[in-house]
């Protein structure tokens, strides 16, 4: 009892309280600041460690020496009747009430702030509810030259997925390097002035990585997944192949053979593909769009290694860039990466807008293909708008009812109850300009392509004067719905729908805006896209049909 | 036993399938219930997203098809989708449709699939569609010919289409010809002609049953409710009238044969070459998974890297593994434009000696191991992936060591297995079985170098001769 009264009269419990008081305030500003600052993993660990070797050197001071008016004694040097550890008490007791207002003011302040936005100029200003609805551990962060950069921690599993999204696609093209984003996307993998080709790939299977990339007519995405523990392994080998990459010709020429293997596997010998390439390239007289993004055979063999340093100079350029990382990682470690490997790479021009717009069409237009075939193709396409135009969520709410699933009105009239086709889809282009809404259906030997299209073109018109019913709409929002949750259950579905939102729509914020949009569109509006779009004069019309229907002709 | 039908829905096994994870390859707790009735449930709560996973598993699958007609499980799952309970076809896609989910059944080797996703709130009605497909489809004779007379023009739809998803239904076709892993599973033009709708109704009888039930769930839900309804539901349902086939044991290929598949006016030839390999109990599992990573399983590997990386033959090759209940099948897939047909085989048969020969290095071995770790989690991520994943093991009889201890004996295996198991599993190159896809008369002289040619034209309305 007599060490426990000491104890409280040399203020030790006060001292300790005071010390847990600041630690916590400590620990609290620490963790609040490290998403916003690129402070390294580890900070946590340290600052925690720091602090419990400083509580019982604390204590013990605190036991031993004693504020005195002429300055620091040790405590059994001082007399009992001298002593002002009462005082000195009163101040402590002061200073944690301090330090507690202080903590509580700050948490409370932090919630009731607005999200701090660190380092992110020209993000414009949600409305309050759509920001209210964006994931709160979300970050983003624009380096000094242009490359934005936008995490989602998601710790459910120990890997991380890396997106990078660069504005540069098939309507880059023109004739004579129709194929060359698709083919410059392939040179991304086959060496830098620091790396033979080949090296990135072995480098990251052996860190546990993998990856993949694709190339459509609007942009070309580079994909990694990879455990956590090859984080700055991937920063490099990226950083390295953005700024060194060359291009070998021994390399050009080995890899425009893969490429033809490819449009061999997906085209050449792919009835489906063989129809669709050339009814975009009728659909479209003036838009790159009309270019296929494998490009044709001739530009496949003869582009240049000139034509790819053009290219690599013109498009690859960090502000031309959206990199999006999700999964088992901190904003604050991925920022001090990110400045660290790719801001040294210097902002560029920007590279030349795609200017021809398409005019509108004025009648039907048709295309054939001859081709070894049991059953014939038909393909219908019909202009429409690009992905930010608020008619493309209706024209996908459109297609859900028209041709998604066995209860969908296409699926059902024309492959259940008539026999007419044996499947139909639809598909809607969504890119930085107004894209097609396509119609592809297979019919069993023999079918009738004619008939066939004019049973789809009742169908079309039906929407277009009737419209469609509440229940169909209910339903074709239930699917969206479904489909936005079930994209948000993996950290590859994050990083890929973050980077839709952010490059197609213009800010990935509006992704979670997607529930209440949906909820806003009416029956009317899809009636009215219906309308807009399912016109005859609007129609590209493809049929494949076997050399022998041919010859009977 | 005690005339207690009401008794017979108690639950008489009751057991948690694993414990916590560590290095993030192990599989989460979930609650294990056997149903006297025989019947399997799994279930795993995960609230991160309003999304419930379930996959139900039917022991069977093609293996159990009737000789000459194949397809006939895969028709039969087709059709539980067309129409269970109450609700006829239209109005069953329509339940599904309507709230967002979906319910497929598809047929495998060994056994029937339903995959179902919904959202959390529609749980009731997945539950009640499920059950109705399992204990109460309509198995109407109009929906079952025209499912049947479309899946033949799908087929054929296939074949006019890119041969890459096709190349291995030939291969394993030719290899294992009326042995049960011969089947293709969807079935063939010809065979799937052959099935009548009592064939149908006869098999949903022998092979559907409580007895071969597995349902695993995974996702938004609360267990205890959970496993009331479907206690409720499954408790009485009856048994398979007949025994499950015994598998047996193939015999690998000795020496060479060759089916030549004739496209005419193909500008590609897609070849698969392999053998008799291994099945899915096969105990140094993770030494195989090591080799078959690093000689075609990821875009470094060996066949990747050599002939396409290196000598541009190819956009893909790679090495697949069959794993069934006995030994399945081990081969090499790839493709090439048909002037290179033969050297592209010739260098993929060069590098299946030189793995034989060589095996792999230590670096190798131990990047082989780190993309295997690395790349593990984002299997078992989604409650839907991991509803699959308790079905399968269930269903193959493992426990969940099956996945627990594999992040450890990939860490631990050693070179010299490895390259044993190499030995033991890859075939060697005088023993093989080629299928060539392709324009036969521009191959026809030149694949008769590797052994006496067989030729059916892709037209056939079969998969093998």
């Amino acid at each position: 009892m007599a060490l426990f009264a000491e104890l409280r009269r040399r203020n030790v419990f006060k001292v300790a309280l005071l010390y847990a008081a600041a630690s916590w305030l400590i620990v609290w500003f620490v963790g609040a600041i490290q998403s916003e600052v690129s402070l390294p993993a580890w900070t946590n660990t340290f600052v925690l460690f720091v602090l419990a070797i400083g509580l019982p050197v604390s204590l013990q001071f605190a036991w031993t020496y004693e504020i005195t008016p002429a300055g620091l004694k040790k405590a059994i040097d001082v007399e009992q009747t001298q002593s002002i550890v009462y005082k000195t008490g009163q101040k402590l007791n002061a200073a944690v009430a301090v330090l507690l207002v202080l903590g509580v003011l700050a948490v409370f302040g932090q919630r009731l702030l607005p999200k701090f936005e660190f380092l992110v100029p020209g993000i414009p200003e949600g409305d309050i509810p759509l920001s209210a609805r964006v994931p709160a551990e979300i970050r983003s962060l624009m380096l000094g030259n242009g490359l934005k950069i936008v995490v989602w921690p998601d710790h459910d599993i120990p890997n991380v997925v890396m997106y990078d999204f660069v504005r540069a696609g098939g309507r880059n093209e023109r004739p004579g390097i129709t194929g060359l984003s698709h083919f410059f996307e392939h040179m991304m993998f086959l060496g830098t002035s620091t790396r033979a080709p080949g090296e990135f790939d072995s480098m990251m299977e052996a860190a546990g990585g993998a990856n993949n990339a694709y190339t459509s007519a609007d942009v070309t995405v580079y994909q990694d997944w990879f455990p956590r523990s090859a984080l700055e392994t991937i920063f490099a080998l990226e950083a390295d192949r953005l700024e060194n990459l060359t291009t070998v010709a021994a390399v050009v020429e080995s890899e425009r053979r893969v490429v033809y293997s490819e449009r061999r596997s997906s085209v050449d010998n792919n009835n489906f593909w063989k129809l669709a390439e050339q009814v975009q390239a009728v659909a479209f007289v003036a838009h790159p769009y009309q270019f296929p993004v494998i490009g044709w055979p001739s530009d496949i063999e003869s582009w240049t290694q000139d034509d790819l340093i053009n290219y690599y100079r013109t498009y690859y350029a960090p502000n031309n860039r959206t990199i999006i990382i999700t999964g088992d990682v901190t904003p604050g470690e991925v920022f001090g990466l990110a400045e660290e490997y790719f801001s040294p790479t210097p902002a560029q021009e920007r590279p030349p807008a795609v200017r021809t717009v398409e005019p509108e069409q004025q009648g039907v237009r048709r295309v054939e293909v001859v081709a070894a075939a049991q059953t014939p193709l038909l393909h219908l396409a019909f202009h429409s708008s690009r992905a930010a135009d608020p008619s493309s969520l209706s024209m996908s709410l459109l297609l859900n009812i028209l041709t998604r699933g066995e209860s969908s009105r296409l699926h059902r009239a024309l492959v259940e109850d008539e026999g007419l086709a044996i499947s139909v889809d639809g598909y809607l282009d969504e890119g930085f300009d107004p894209g097609l809404t396509y119609f592809s259906l297979t019919l069993p030997p023999g079918g009738d392509p004619a008939a066939v299209e004019r049973r789809v073109l009742d169908e079309l018109r039906r929407v277009a004067d009737a419209g469609v019913s509440e229940a169909e709409l209910a339903k074709a929002r239930n699917i969206m719905l479904a489909d936005y949750w079930r994209g948000l259950a993996t950290i590859d579905g994050k990083a890929e729908k973050l980077g839709q939102y952010e490059v197609f729509h213009g800010s990935f914020e509006k992704l979670f805006d997607l529930p209440h949009v949906l909820s806003a569109v009416a029956t009317d509006d899809l009636r009215r896209v219906a309308a807009t779009v399912f016109r005859v004069r609007n129609m590209t019309v493809g049929v494949l049909r076997s050399a022998e229907t041919e010859d009977a002709e | 036993m005690i005339r207690l039908r009401a008794l017979s829905a108690l639950i008489v096994g009751f057991s948690f399938v694993s414990m916590a994870s560590s290095q993030g390859v192990t599989l989460p707790d979930a609650q294990r219930v056997q149903l006297e009735s025989g019947v399997v449930f799994i279930l795993h709560e995960k609230h991160d997203v309003p999304l419930i996973g379930v996959q139900a598993t039917i022991r069977g699958g093609a293996v159990s098809d009737p000789d000459g007609k194949s397809g006939l499980s895969s028709l039969l799952a087709g059709l539980l989708e067309k129409g269970a309970g109450d609700r006829d076809a239209a109005t069953f896609a329509e339940a599904v449709d309507a709230v967002g989910g979906s319910l497929t059944a598809t047929a495998g080797l060994e056994a029937i699939t339903i995959s179902g996703e919904f959202l959390a709130r529609d749980s009731d009605l997945m539950v009640e569609l499920l059950v109705d497909m399992l204990q109460a489809p309509t198995l109407d004779a109009a929906e079952m010919r025209k499912l049947r007379d479309r899946r033949i023009n799908l087929i054929r739809a296939a074949k006019d289409g890119d041969l890459r998803p096709l190349t291995s239904t030939y291969g394993n076709a030719f290899l294992f010809g009326d042995h049960p892993y011969g089947t293709p599973v969807d079935g063939s033009e010809a065979s799937l002609a052959k099935i009548s709708h009592s064939d149908l109704l006869g098999y949903y009888r022998d092979f559907v049953g409580a007895d071969r039930l597995v349902i695993a769930m995974a996702g938004d839900f609360d267990t205890a409710a959970m496993i009331d309804l479907l206690s409720g539901a499954f408790g009485e349902w009856s048994r398979a009238a007949a025994p499950l086939p015994e598998i047996a044991v193939a015999e690998p290929q000795r020496d060479r044969r060759v089916l030549l598949v004739d496209k005419p006016g193909a500008t590609q030839s897609y070849f698969w070459i392999g053998n008799v390999g291994v099945d899915v109990g096969f105990p140094r599992r993770a030494e195989l998974d090591i080799a078959n990573t690093l000689f075609g399983g990821r875009f470094t590997s060996l066949l990747v890297e050599e002939m396409r990386t290196k000598a541009g033959l190819t956009y893909g090759a790679r090495s697949s593994l069959l794993r069934p209940s006995t030994a399945g099948s081990v081969a090499i897939v790839s493709y090439t434009k048909t002037g290179t047909t033969i050297e592209a085989i010739d260098l993929a048969l060069s590098l299946l000696a030189k793995i034989h020969a060589e095996g792999f290095s230590v670096d190798m071995l131990l990047s082989g191991k780190n993309y295997i770790l690395g790349q593990f989690p984002p299997r078992l991520e989604t409650a839907a992936q991991l509803a699959a994943q308790f079905a399968q093991l269930e269903t193959l009889g493992l426990d969940a060591s099956f996945i627990d201890d594999y992040a450890d004996a990939i860490a631990n295996a050693d070179r010299e297995v490895v390259h044993a198991v190499i030995g033991d599993v890859y075939p060697s190159v005088d023993d093989l079985v080629f299928v060539v896809l392709g324009d036969a008369g521009q191959l026809r002289d030149d694949v008769a170098k590797y052994g006496p040619i067989t030729e059916i034209s892709i037209a056939e309305p079969r998969f093998r001769p």
